[in-house]
């Protein structure tokens, strides 16, 4: 049914179309605001210092995830139509769903390389700030104690400052945020097939991207009970639309230092796959027989 | 029909499908993921007034941390601008935001007990009176921030020791001490929960000097002695170690031959 080389084709030809709309200048932008986060705020305690520098930059991380899976997906249909690519590419014996795939696994691709590169600056200066914020605080330390500091003390100070340093369990969250992404990018894909303009995919992912963070307060009305009909109603429509994409938001715990389990990642990757395939799916369903 | 439209009403069934297997499913995931501490509580609406629409709907947007992040600077700017009312709204607001950083309750629990407190002390603009009493609520503050943080993170020995040290009133002036007397039955209890918790031997002993400080608790003299006791068996030798055991040995009645037969030792030359 698929064609794994005609998918890669296109995949790597949405790559490059991409990279070509200079979505790379927001890596630069990060490393800047990474370098920049790093070496702010030197009044804060240092465990502060290194918080702040992992909230900024997962923040970016997510940014740029987000705007990246919902933005440059609805950019791809409109413009390989305006361009007329998608006639010549369909007019060759390429089945729609490749074409989707290869668009798909193009964009997630982008993704994932962008992540990967931003994880790699992020552990980078992370590590250069720990190593500095220990020697600081292990000096300090000693200073304090008047020379009585003794080997338990100063491996205490450290052990705390390496807890928020860095550690394995943040690639986990970018992992999560890297899943979200991937969601997301389906779900835009799958509306782009039925939009009739650029910004309607736009507005409408961002859309269900807030009201699927939410998700969980209307999915609990919808199971506790005790609200009006039409409250009842209103939950009830929402928690079938939309995907939970709090479900992948262990960022925080994991900035607060919990290292998920197994399970937890298992758990949040199932629920990936699932609405992945479930979006696909349903834009395949629309798209072949789209006349365009 | 034709398979343009036959494809629409599949993708719609199809849509509505995944939608209702995906609910009971969801709500089962997180409730497992919450209980595992890897998502975040619910989202909290009394958050959203305090907040603002803008940074609520970020919160919920995963971003929770950052906004934390932000209130602290806040928090932080405020302290350096000595506005206490601030430094109190906004220190609650980020620890709420993410109250399993034990850093927030600890900054909240300093910035309220020793800033805000010694700040309105010697503010000489302010009648006595009220110095000493507003001296009183941020100290009291403080202590609620620690106490909020130890209920939020029972096993963190950073925050039991912080409470302790509250309650021991370690740090202050002997004026300050008498505007907030210590409560060192609590502050044994929290150094020994600290200790237990992975925190340094020295918190097992301050638990005993202020177990022994209580007033009328052979009880807690009992316990003091015992946990001095042991550190006096590793080889520990300081000068409060020795004091202490002496002065519980006489309070509780310890026949002399089980006392100790050594002298305090001199403090440690400190090196200047």
């Amino acid at each position: 049914m698929f064609h794994l080389r005609r998918i890669l084709a296109l995949a790597s030809n949405t790559v490059t179309q991409l990279l070509r709309m200079k979505v790379l200048f927001f890596l630069l932008a990060f490393c800047v605001l990474v370098v920049a986060a790093g070496f702010a705020f030197p009044a804060v305690s240092e465990a502060q210092q290194l918080k702040l520098l992992k909230d900024v930059s997962f923040g970016a991380l997510q940014a740029f995830a987000v705007v990246m899976a919902i933005a440059s997906t609805a950019l791809l249909l409109p413009k390989d139509v305006e361009d007329r690519t998608l006639y010549t590419i369909l007019a060759k014996p390429v089945p729609r769903i490749d074409y989707l795939l290869g668009k798909y696994l193009g964009v997630i691709a982008l993704i994932a390389g962008g992540l990967i590169l931003m994880d790699a600056a992020f552990s980078l200066v992370l590590y250069i700030k720990q190593t500095i914020v220990i020697k600081e605080a292990v000096d300090w330390f000693v200073h304090q104690q008047q020379g009585q500091a003794d080997a338990a003390g100063i491996a205490a100070v450290t052990a705390d400052l390496e807890k928020q340093g860095l550690t394995w369990s943040l690639h986990t969250a970018v992992w999560s945020i890297f899943l979200k992404a991937a969601v997301l990018t389906a779900l835009a894909l799958l509306i782009s097939t039925i939009a009739s303009s650029t910004l309607f995919t736009i507005i409408t992912g961002f859309a269900f991207f807030v009201i699927g963070h939410g998700l969980g307060l209307f999915r609990d009305y919808f199971f506790q009970g005790g609200i009006s009909r039409w409250d009842y109603a209103l939950s009830a429509v929402l928690s079938i639309l939309c995907p939970d994409l709090g479900l992948f938001d262990i960022v925080d715990p994991v900035l607060e230092g919990h290292v998920p389990s197994v399970m937890a990642m298992s758990t949040m990757t199932g629920f990936a796959v699932l609405y992945i395939v479930g979006y696909l799916t349903v834009a395949h369903l629309l798209f072949v027989e789209k006349e365009l | 029909m034709n398979g343009l439209v036959r494809n629409t009403w599949l993708a719609i069934v199809c849509f509505l499908l995944i939608g209702v297997i995906k609910l009971p499913l969801e709500q089962r995931g997180a409730t497992l993921l919450r209980e595992e501490g890897s998502l975040p509580s619910a989202g909290n609406f009394r958050l959203r007034d305090d907040l603002g629409q803008l940074a609520f709907a970020a919160t919920l947007g995963g971003l929770r941390s950052l906004v934390a992040s932000m209130t602290y600077l806040q928090a932080f700017t405020a302290f350096e601008r000595s506005n206490w009312a601030q430094v109190e709204s906004l220190n609650s607001l980020t620890t709420q935001l993410q109250p399993r950083f034990y850093g927030y309750w600890d900054d909240a629990a300093t910035r309220m007990a020793y800033d805000a407190a010694s700040f309105y002390l010697y503010d000489k603009s302010r009648p006595a009176l009220y110095r000493n009493q507003i001296y009183r609520r941020n100290f009291e503050r403080g202590i609620q921030f620690a106490e909020e943080g130890v209920r939020e993170l029972p096993k963190d020995r950073r925050l039991h020791e912080r409470l302790a040290e509250l309650y021991f009133r370690l740090v202050g002036t002997p004026d300050q001490k008498l505007l907030y007397p210590p409560d060192y039955r609590r502050a044994g209890e929290h150094y020994l929960e600290s200790y237990l918790n992975g925190g340094l031997p020295k918190n097992r002993r301050f638990a005993a000097y202020a177990w022994a400080r209580v007033p009328d608790a052979p009880d807690l003299w009992q316990k003091a002695y015992d946990l001095l006791k042991e550190t006096h068996a590793t080889g520990y030798r300081s000068p409060t170690s020795v004091a202490t055991l002496k002065e519980l040995e006489v309070k509780l009645n310890i026949p002399p031959e089980k006392r100790l037969n050594e002298p305090v030792p001199p403090p440690p030359s400190v090196p200047r």
